[in-house]
């Protein structure tokens, strides 16, 4: 026993004193130290636009935010994380008849559609995944994208038009794990329900899910499991 | 010597603790800064612990007004906030080009928001628990018929 029992108390009522502030000090950062754990899947969306700016925009979002916070959303079409689309329709193209062609289809087998506006959608089911390729024509002015380099060369000469003869062909890739389209599709006849989708995109390893290319952009959307995009836009 | 030596280390220790109890859910922050002549420099730093003490200042028909205004987004904002501090720190949204950068990020509990243009520099940092708190407030405010 001490020999000053009014000494110890204060030393140890100081101790406590201290350990108090510094465990309110620290509060703060104790949420931080759990959560900073692996684990999580990524959602991430980068354009880079090549026009005289040169913009870049760059989304990271954690699938389970996404999949958390879209059914407090009710607007419009989007209501507890599911989107009523009254007509599956777009340009003549009735994508939930094809999703549901392509759905029974045998693996690698094409479905394709010749929109209205020049646009050819091919779409196929390949090793479980859902592969759409679009191919939009409808701004194209003179020749297709694949033309000679000559041929550039001549037009960037002094020609004011060069621009208007430029390339204006967009490719879309897609590329969707099927068990995403069928979680997707689970839900209604007229509905997407988007965060089964997303709940099941995140069982799914590292995939680059889309990819559109045309004269003025590159936008690439994937999953992975970094919390910050490759310095140059690669997934891995 | 040794009662002023108490008395003095009472009262900075009073302060020491309540300084931390105050700053124990971050620092708000707000800094605009214009670059014309003559531009505003707004530098504000108060401790987020003082907001929500600060909206019950707020008279109860401003609070509602508010509330109303806000009801559409605060599920969504309340939703975010609390989820975000789940997750590592991050740049959830960055645009930049030849003159602007934007950046939507968190850190260490607390959502920041940096935008440098070439009229103004902002930058906006808040905690996410004070988000929770205020969109909390905003609810219980919220009058049972909103059409009234």
């Amino acid at each position: 026993m001490s020999r000053n029992p009014g000494k110890a108390f204060r030393n140890t009522s100081l101790v406590a004193g201290l350990v108090a502030a510094a465990a309110l000090l620290l509060a703060p950062f104790a949420g931080y130290a759990q959560s900073a754990s692996g684990g999580d899947r990524w959602l991430h969306v980068r354009v880079v636009s090549t026009d005289a700016d040169g913009e870049t925009v760059s989304v990271n979002v954690p699938l389970e935010l996404a999949e958390k916070v879209l059914p407090a959303i009710n607007k419009k079409e989007l209501h507890d994380g599911k989107v009523t689309i009254d007509h599956f329709d777009s340009d003549g193209v009735d994508f939930r008849a094809v999703l549901e062609a392509v759905r029974n289809a045998k693996d690698g087998e094409f479905v394709t559609v010749t929109g209205k506006n020049h646009e050819d959608v091919r779409v196929a089911k390949k090793d479980g995944f859902l592969l759409v390729h679009v191919t939009d024509n409808s701004g194209h002015v003179g020749r297709h994208h694949s033309a000679d380099k000559d041929a550039d060369n001549k037009d960037n000469k002094g020609d004011k038009h060069a621009d208007a003869k430029k390339d204006t062909v967009s490719h879309v890739e897609v590329r969707i794990p099927m068990s995403v389209v069928d979680a997707m599709l689970g839900s209604g006849k007229n509905e997407l329900d988007i965060v089964a989708g997303l709940h099941m995109l995140a069982k799914q390893g590292d995939t680059e899910l889309v990819s559109v290319k045309d004269e003025d952009n590159t936008v690439r959307v994937w999953v992975d499991s970094k919390n910050a995009p490759a310095p140059e836009g690669g997934t891995r | 010597m040794i009662m002023l030596a108490k008395i003095g280390l009472g009262i900075a220790g009073t302060l020491a603790v309540a300084g931390v109890y105050t700053f124990r859910d971050g620092v708000m922050r707000v800094d605009v800064d214009e670059h014309h002549a003559g531009g505003d420099h707004v530098h504000l730093w108060f401790p987020a612990a003082a907001v929500p003490m600060l909206m019950s200042a707020v008279p109860d028909r401003e609070l509602a007004k508010a509330s109303r205004q806000a009801r559409e987004y605060m599920p969504l904002a309340r939703a975010v906030a609390h989820e975000l501090g789940q997750f590592p720190d991050t740049t959830l949204v960055e645009v930049q080009d030849r003159n602007k950068h934007v950046r939507v990020s968190t850190h260490y509990g607390a959502i920041q928001i940096d935008v440098t243009d070439p009229d103004e520099d902002v930058h906006v940092v808040c905690p996410l628990a004070t988000i929770e708190d205020v969109t909390a407030q905003l609810a219980q405010a919220q009058p049972e018929n909103p059409e009234n």
